[in-house]
């Protein structure tokens, strides 16, 4: 930088005679200060942008939306988007699609929570015969890709007459069926001392005691990453609820924010954006409450204290 | 705790029994299937891809249809259109299509072959109101798979406005491709380069089968083979290659920045060569007043080589349980004036005559059923279904049109890379 090699006024008391890196003048500072405040806005502004141009063109027309015009401003800013998203579709108002939304989600993060927890305590402090078989072959589903199981897990459902209902949805929950989320629990469980299961043990305590008296109590932070996760991915979630609903009473808001847009009629942009930054709202609320017990679930790795 | 190899043992029983039951679920029968009464109805499925508008109109259909048909239920249900071939693969593959089903000419072959779908022949549904030349697209080795709801016809688009605030003359319809060209080249030249004739309409799959059957050749024969030679091919792309860089046309580069509108919906070109019933997205996307619509060009006056295709088909699932409940549902959707009168144009112009008599076309729709009158007198018979694959071949010869417009490759550099993909996809599926 420039700015450091040349001579600037300074306080009498320091000397600067020749040139030294490591004691800079306040002035040099500042200018570096400013400089990485310029470079980290500039930066944070175009992070932004897309978030930015959805903010405002959910407030334009739909034929101000895409194509040739890239400005964020509009002379026709107006609220009608919102109003025509609030309509709901096809019948079905869109507060029953947040309402699906909100049971997929909740039910989704109970369900891993209640399960997660259990298998993971099973993993980590029950030795059984095979427990190191089965942790792998638990591993070994997460290398499985989605697509790989969707036809023959779409018969399964399809046979019990289980489509068009929240069951295939939710049952995979329930049963612990989310590999990341064991794994994670599994980790952070190996990580408290067995001494306090130990000292349990001698005070007359079984698993389910051990399991609700000490582990979940200081499981807390791995719990609220899951619950985090598993709501967002929930949230989110596309294909799922594709394949397996067909009722639109039961869409959640991800099908039903596509069919503002059809290339073979006509499509509502602006209705559709409106209806994406609706959804983002309970996203972004969860995510900001439980936020800081995210970084709180990775720094705590291990037991304080 | 619960036994770990019992367990597997029980899900492995689950599993197998699963695939016995499946197996149970594919005999054939002929007869009409279960029916209802109005104390106890059947309950049919139907699925539809669309936007809030179509769901709101079908929503309508399906009360009237219900109203008329006590002893028939209809559980409507609805997604994107990308999303809903996703919909169906993974049913189809699981055995659980939904009863009746809106359709896409270019499933129709891959659907039908694999015996998916009714063959609506042994059912009753009333095609008499129906052009002749028009009920083949819907079917494969005379086995009635599909029938039309509608059709749509190709046609120039374009923005009276526009040509009007530059000074350029609208055009008539009665063109060459030559007039057509120098139509594209006078718009580009008074704009300055601000707004473009139009795409490069050689890109277009349909508007070179177009081109074919004005010069009389077939784009693929009856077994499916290629119709058209690697020199027609080569011919084609050439009748634009003196506009490609220049105002005439607008580059593929823009076209991309652009999407997902097209270049006429974001006001950056002011004609397009394409379907009729893409007026409403159009005119929705661009915020025009205003669209008109003329018969593309032809060198031969007499020979437009334009028809009728349906512009989407109702078919029923092979493995229904009531074909009688099915076929009426089909039979309302598709001869109903009253369906008519709530669907508009909205699916295309309505295909079965008393259809189209019943139903009153006001503004936009007005326009297009027009439009398809005109040009009444120079329609063939309707293309049959696609061969398998055709979508493959669609977006190849768009991509490597738009490496052409790119300027990437040159036209026998491209005429040979879309040959040799075509035959290997047709080797592939034969």
């Amino acid at each position: 930088m420039t700015t450091m090699a040349t001579p600037t006024q300074s306080a009498p008391d320091e000397q600067v005679s020749h040139y030294n890196p490591k004691s800079e003048s306040a002035g040099a500072k500042r200018a570096k200060s400013t400089l990485f405040h310029i470079v980290a806005l500039g930066l944070t502004a175009v992070v932004l942008y897309p978030g930015l141009w959805m903010i405002a063109s959910s407030f334009k027309p739909n034929s101000e939306i895409g194509g040739s015009n890239t400005s964020l401003w509009s002379n026709n800013f107006s609220f009608d988007n919102f109003v025509t998203a609030m309509e709901g579709i096809g019948g079905v108002s869109t507060l029953q699609f947040f309402t699906n939304s909100l049971i997929l989600a909740i039910g989704a993060v109970v369900g891993t929570i209640l399960s997660a927890s259990v298998s993971a305590y099973a993993f980590a402090r029950i030795k059984f015969p095979g427990r190191s078989i089965f942790f792998g072959m638990m591993i070994a589903t997460l290398l499985l890709p989605f697509h790989v199981v969707i036809i023959p897990q779409y018969i399964v459902f399809q046979q019990l007459g289980l489509v068009d209902t929240y069951v295939p949805l939710l049952i995979g929950k329930f049963l612990a069926a989310d590999a990341f989320f064991v794994f994670l629990m599994v980790q952070f469980m190996r990580n408290l001392p067995a001494e306090l299961d130990e000292a349990a043990r001698i005070d007359g305590a079984g698993h389910v005691r051990i399991f609700t008296s000490i582990m979940l109590p200081l499981m807390k932070p791995a719990l609220i990453s899951t619950s985090i996760f598993s709501f967002i991915w929930s949230w989110n979630d596309f294909l799922g609820p594709l394949l397996y609903l067909n009722t639109p009473e039961k869409y959640p808001l991800p099908l039903a924010l596509r069919l503002f847009v059809d290339q073979t009629q006509s499509s509502d942009y602006g209705a559709m954006i409106a209806m994406s930054v609706l959804a983002l709202l309970p996203v972004l609320i969860f995510f900001l409450v439980f936020q800081r017990y995210i970084v709180e679930g990775v720094s705590t790795q291990g037991l304080k204290g | 705790m619960i036994n770990r190899r019992h367990f597997l043992t029980t899900v492995a029983v689950g599993t197998a029994s699963a695939a016995a039951l499946a197996a149970c679920g594919t005999g054939s029968s002929t007869s009409a299937g279960e029916t209802g009464t109005a104390e106890k109805p059947v309950t049919i499925n139907y699925t539809w891809w669309g936007n809030d508008d179509r769901a709101e109109r079908t929503r309508k259909a399906i009360a009237l249809f219900e109203s008329k048909n006590p002893d028939i239920k209809v559980n409507g249900n609805f997604t994107d259109f990308p999303s809903y071939w996703q919909k169906r693969a993974t049913e189809a593959a699981g055995g659980g299509l939904p009863d009746v089903m809106q359709w896409d000419l270019s499933y129709l072959r891959d659907y039908g072959q694999r015996n998916q779908l009714l063959d609506l022949g042994t059912v009753k549904i009333n095609t008499d109101a129906f052009e002749k030349s028009l009920l083949p697209s819907g079917q494969i080795k005379g086995k009635t798979y599909g029938i039309p709801t509608s059709t749509n016809a190709f046609a120039v688009y374009y923005d009276p406005a526009k040509l009007a605030s530059l000074g350029v003359a609208e055009p008539t319809g009665n063109w060459t491709y030559k007039d057509f060209n120098a139509f594209l080249t006078e718009v580009g030249t008074k704009s300055g380069g601000a707004l473009f004739g139009s795409t490069d309409y050689t890109g277009v799959w349909w508007m070179f089968n177009i081109w074919l059957r004005q010069n009389n050749i077939e784009a693929f024969t009856e077994d499916g083979k290629l119709g058209f030679s690697k020199d027609d091919l080569k011919k084609w792309w050439n009748t634009t290659a003196g506009l490609r860089g220049t105002p005439a046309i607008i580059s593929e580069e823009r076209v991309t920045q652009l999407k997902p509108k097209s270049p006429l919906g974001s006001n950056v070109t002011v004609s397009e060569v394409t379907w009729d019933n893409f007026m409403a997205g159009y005119l929705g996307d661009s915020g025009a007043k205003e669209l008109k619509l003329v018969p593309v060009p032809s060198d031969d006056p007499d020979n437009l080589g334009l028809f009728l295709k349906p512009s989407m088909l109702m078919v029923a699932s092979a493995k229904t349980k009531y074909k009688d409940a099915a076929a009426r549902f089909i039979d309302f959707m598709v001869n109903d004036p009253e369906v008519g009168q709530i669907f508009k144009t909205s699916r295309g112009v309505p295909a079965s005559k008393t259809q189209r008599d019943g139903t009153t076309f006001e503004g936009t729709d007005k326009l297009v059923v027009d439009y398809e009158k005109s040009i009444e007198k120079y329609l063939k018979d309707a293309p049959e279904p696609p061969i398998v694959g055709f979508g493959t071949l669609e977006a190849s010869f768009n991509r490597i049109a738009s490496e052409l417009n790119y300027g990437k490759v040159d036209i026998n550099g491209a005429a040979d890379a879309w040959f040799k993909e075509a035959e290997d996809l047709i080797k592939q599926n034969a």
